[in-house]
């Protein structure tokens, strides 16, 4: 019996495993990993939280549940954008943290296996490549996939209590 | 214990193990006041000890266990047998300090690491107190001894109650002899032994066994252990019937049931002894005290406790049935329509999601008694090593706060007794000198008083010293000595200034590294303030005001640009419109406004927050007057919103602090409101 | 599906064997804290079993089974002690106790002394 369940969870997983929602912010296309998701939302009205870092917009309302998000153009030091319908909010769940994403347009759901995957070019550990775990290839396109961990890592949420 | 799933019990026992130490110690004080443990009290810390032994033995915390049984036996032997002469102040120390060890056990439970104390040295003067009372009490405990107290000598036969009750020639029924064996572990072997006997008594007669002495002589269970035990008797009964019945007795490792044919062997046994089936009790009767005269227990079974978790999540959701409800009732989508029938049932919903709120309010709501009755262990301790005569006078410890609230009063208000104590109170020789009563008293007393609760904690000592605190004030730094009048309020709330210390030797108690800064800080963080009051040789008082909840509050909604923020009511003085020419503006810029004769600065909440598309001509906007402690500060806004009851969240952990935000609340619309933190945005301002 | 009435003054007592018993099938139909809430509900909930701690305020067990098989002579009562209460254990053995677990309980003993009944 313990055998099956765990066979069934490995499945559970592995239909999980290497799916990626892809978002684009201006030219490039983005992946963040499935199981991180919760869900994805349109813009909502934000309210602004004095003493933030510029790129955490200030926090919404989730159905009764208050949660920050994130510009991820200005986390990644890109040009601010003006929200339009396509743009949209894709709440996450990283370590018990609940965070939107404000991402220009949300895609597909793609599959994107482990040997299609590339570590990034290994460059200055402080530039804006840290948030990217590897670069995965579909067709002649190019995926660059978030890693959500580094993200809302702690010590961006320190500097967010220095600030 | 492997077997039980530890984690959910670990809650339960720490709840039901933290409520029995306190109970103990109030007994304990209680007893000790009086000089007397009562019958009603031993029993009691009896009960408290054998519970506690009971559960931590089940959740293999040996130390607590060890030292609750060791206690357990001490009071056991004062219950049973009433010695005179105790040492009651040693013993209630005694009875403390292990109290002491198993809460700092507790509180390595709490934080997660294994509860390592050593209560050796505890245990082995618990026994030393008890050998003590045996030898001043040992007239007449031989003849008392019981199965516990494990003297019984075997010699002493005419004094234990064993006798034949059965007649030996009245045999003509088959004769039997059953050799039993338990399964290993199975505990009080000797018991499980005494149950077998006592159901082949109904169908049985000339019962005898060996060992015999089975109940009364402890070691009877090693040897029914090691050897088995055989029964010897008669019956009418079919073997077979016989034989199931013994068999069904559970633990049962090996049965052997035998006819006699050769009555001798059992004659033989018979001349030992027999057992007495219908002996009275050995526990004398008063062992177990039925305790009529506590007759509040009988409550108990009407409350159950819930895990806060869940309360919370009730709170939270009765939260946004209010907003949802006012989503529905006042939706834009309604306006222009005429809607006789939905009002009506709008508002039979509006009052039942009222009621449904205070519900919920209420449940959060404790007596703070239990947190005043910890104070009396405070002041003993204290006045025990500082030499001084205090009484602790308790007054309305049925108010009621709200959990959270009385989570975070404990400390401060242990802090403020123990400085009534310590630098208020004067030593009995002092107090005489001065023609005081040489026995100082403190009071606690609570109130409620409109939406507050108001905690005096009182002493009758030397009062504060005014210009000594003062002074050192000057000479830390804290205030500018410019001769500006200072009022005695000011003064005496100088104390609560981070660093401030008029003792210059910290003792043991008030001092403890932590000064009264932290005692203020700690009300703060529940929305409270506190007031000192003190007259020379008259004594000082301490004023807690603390809001009844901290879950919802009465909030002041204002908007400032496109944002909300609410004010809580209970900050706020007064509103008022401010005309350009009053305005005054210092050099460095700081904006300023007379009101009636006082000058107060004035905080643009857009500056602050750095808010665009808002007010700056101050005509236009509002200003609303909010004091925290002693301070005021006007907040400039654009305007009022209006008044409503709000439902505080905390702000998402991800964001952590915000400097002068407490938290933040949903609106009507679904809309959130960020609640300002008046105390910080006022202490802020005058730093 | 015996149907089971726990009777101790410790509610961690009480959840723990309350967890044990339902884990193994039974089903625990009441608690109580004395021995006259006891008796009130084995009036009110008739249980198969109960399940009987000794040192309790109000009423002790042993007194609660003695008016509990006073009430009802068929009702099956197992007194649950600690070690160092032998002498009451046999009490509640004379009292009309049937069987006895001694605590700290094993899950094994407990099953088979209820499992007997």
């Amino acid at each position: 019996m313990a055998e099956l369940l765990e066979e069934i969870d490995v499945t559970e997983e592995d239909s999980q495993k290497d799916k990626f929602l892809t978002f684009s912010l201006g030219k490039e296309f983005y992946g963040v990993e499935i199981i991180y998701v919760t869900e994805i939302i349109g813009i909502q009205p934000i309210t602004e939280v004095p003493e933030l870092p510029v790129y955490i917009k200030g926090i919404i309302n989730l159905r009764g549940k208050i949660i920050p998000v994130m510009d991820v153009r200005l986390r990644f030091k890109k040009e601010a954008n003006d929200y339009n319908d396509r743009t949209c909010i894709i709440v996450i769940d990283v370590k018990e943290i609940s965070i939107g994403l404000i991402v220009d347009a949300v895609s597909d759901v793609l599959d994107i296996s482990s040997q299609d995957i590339v570590p990034p070019p290994d460059v200055n550990v402080n530039s804006h490549n840290r948030f990217i775990k590897g670069i995965g290839k579909v067709g002649n396109d190019v995926k660059l996939l978030l890693d959500c961990e580094k993200l809302i890592s702690d010590d961006d949420a320190q500097s967010l209590t220095n600030i | 214990m492997s077997d039980i799933s530890k984690e959910p019990m670990l809650e339960m026992y720490k709840f039901e193990t933290t409520q029995l130490l306190e109970q103990l110690e109030q007994i304990l004080i209680r007893s000790e006041k009086s000089n007397c443990y009562s019958p009603e009290a031993i029993n009691e810390v009896f009960r408290i000890m054998h519970t506690i032994k009971g559960s931590s033995a089940m959740m293999i915390f040996n130390g607590i266990s060890t030292l609750a049984h060791s206690i357990e036996d001490l009071f056991y032997y004062l219950r049973e047998f009433k010695p005179s002469d105790v040492d009651y102040e040693k013993l209630t120390d005694l009875v403390l300090n292990c109290a002491d060890f198993m809460k700092d056990e507790l509180g390595k439970i709490e934080n997660g690491v294994e509860p390592d104390g050593n209560p050796e040295e505890l245990v082995n003067l618990i026994k030393v107190f008890l050998s003590g009372i045996k030898q001043k009490d040992n007239k007449s405990i031989d003849s008392k001894e019981l199965t516990r107290e494990k003297s019984a000598n075997p010699s002493d036969e005419d004094k234990q109650k064993y006798y034949i009750s059965y007649n030996l020639n009245n045999s003509s029924k088959p004769h039997y002899k059953a050799t039993i064996f338990f399964e290993d572990g199975c505990e009080m072997e000797n018991i499980r032994a005494f149950s077998i006997i006592h159901a082949l008594n109904d169908i049985a007669d000339e019962i005898h066994s060996e060992p015999s002495d089975i109940i009364e002589n402890e070691n009877s269970a090693e040897i029914i252990k090691r050897e088995g035990i055989k029964i010897y008797f008669s019956s009418d009964s079919e073997y077979d019937i016989i034989f199931k019945l013994l068999n069904d007795a559970i633990f049962l490792k090996k049965l052997e049931l035998d006819e006699l044919k050769d009555i001798e062997e059992m004659q033989n046994v018979k001349q030992k002894k027999t057992i007495d089936l219908d002996d009275k009790p050995i526990i004398p009767e008063s062992s177990r005290l039925h305790e009529k005269e506590h007759t509040n227990k009988s409550f108990q079974q009407n409350i159950i406790s819930v895990n806060l978790q869940k309360l919370d999540k009730l709170m939270d959701l009765v939260g946004e049935l209010v907003i949802s409800e006012a989503m529905v009732t006042s939706n834009p989508d309604l306006k222009g329509l005429n809607l006789d029938n939905f009002n009506k049932a709008a508002n039979q919903l509006k009052k039942i999601t009222g009621e449904l709120q205070d519900i919920v309010m209420s449940i959060r709501m404790v007596p703070l008694s239990a947190t005043f009755q910890k104070m009396n262990r405070i002041v003993r301790d204290m006045c025990k090593k500082l030499n001084k005569d205090v009484e602790l006078e308790i007054i309305g410890e049925e108010t009621e706060v709200d959990k959270n609230i009385i989570e975070n009063i404990s400390d401060p208000l242990m802090h403020l007794i123990r400085n009534a104590i310590d630098h208020g109170i004067e030593t009995v020789e002092e107090r005489t000198l001065k023609g005081k009563n040489p026995k100082g008293k403190v009071t606690l007393e609570a109130k409620n008083e409109g939406g507050e609760v108001i905690i005096l904690v009182k002493d009758d000592g030397k009062g504060l010293n005014k210009e000594k605190i003062l002074k050192k004030a000057i000479d830390n730094g804290l205030v500018q000595d410019n001769g500006k009048e200072i009022s005695d309020r000011e003064i005496f709330s100088m104390i609560f200034l981070p660093g401030f210390s008029t003792k210059e030797s910290v003792t043991e108690f008030s001092g403890r590294g932590v000064g009264m800064d932290v005692v203020s800080n700690n009300i703060e963080k529940v929305g409270g303030v506190v007031n000192v009051d003190s007259v020379t040789d008259a004594g000082t008082t301490m004023t807690i005001k603390i809001p009844l909840t901290l879950a919802i509050i009465d909030g002041m909604n204002i908007r400032v640009g496109d944002s909300t923020f609410t004010i809580p009511i209970i900050s706020i003085k007064e509103s008022f419109r401010i005309k350009e020419d009053e305005l005054i503006t210092d050099p460095d810029g700081n904006e300023m406004i007379m009101v009636r004769g006082d000058c107060y600065p004035i905080l643009r909440i857009h500056k602050k927050f750095n808010i665009s598309d808002s007010i700056h001509n101050i005509h236009e906007g509002i200003t609303i007057m909010v004091e925290s402690e002693m301070n005021t500060v006007c907040l400039f806004a654009d305007e009022l919103l209006g008044e409503q009851q709000v439902v505080v969240k905390a702000l998402p952990q991800y964001i952590k602090k915000v400097k002068g935000i407490t938290g933040c609340t949903l609106l009507g619309e679904g809309t959130i409101s960020l609640i300002l933190d008046i105390a910080g945005l006022v202490k802020s301002n005058y730093k | 599906m015996s149907k089971v009435l726990i009777v101790d003054d410790a509610a961690f007592m009480r959840t723990s064997l309350k967890l044990m018993l339902e884990r193994n099938g039974f089903t625990v139909v009441g608690e109580a804290e004395n021995g006259s809430v006891a008796i009130q509900k084995y009036g009110e909930l008739s249980p198969d079993i109960v399940t009987m701690d000794i040192t309790m305020p109000l009423l002790d067990g042993i007194e609660a089974t003695k008016k509990i098989r006073e009430i009802d002579p068929k009702a099956v009562i197992i007194i649950v002690s600690a070690m160092g209460q032998e002498a009451w254990v046999k009490d509640a053995v004379l009292a009309g106790a049937k069987n006895f677990i001694v605590k700290p309980f094993k899950e094994d003993h407990v099953l088979k002394v209820l499992n007997s009944i």
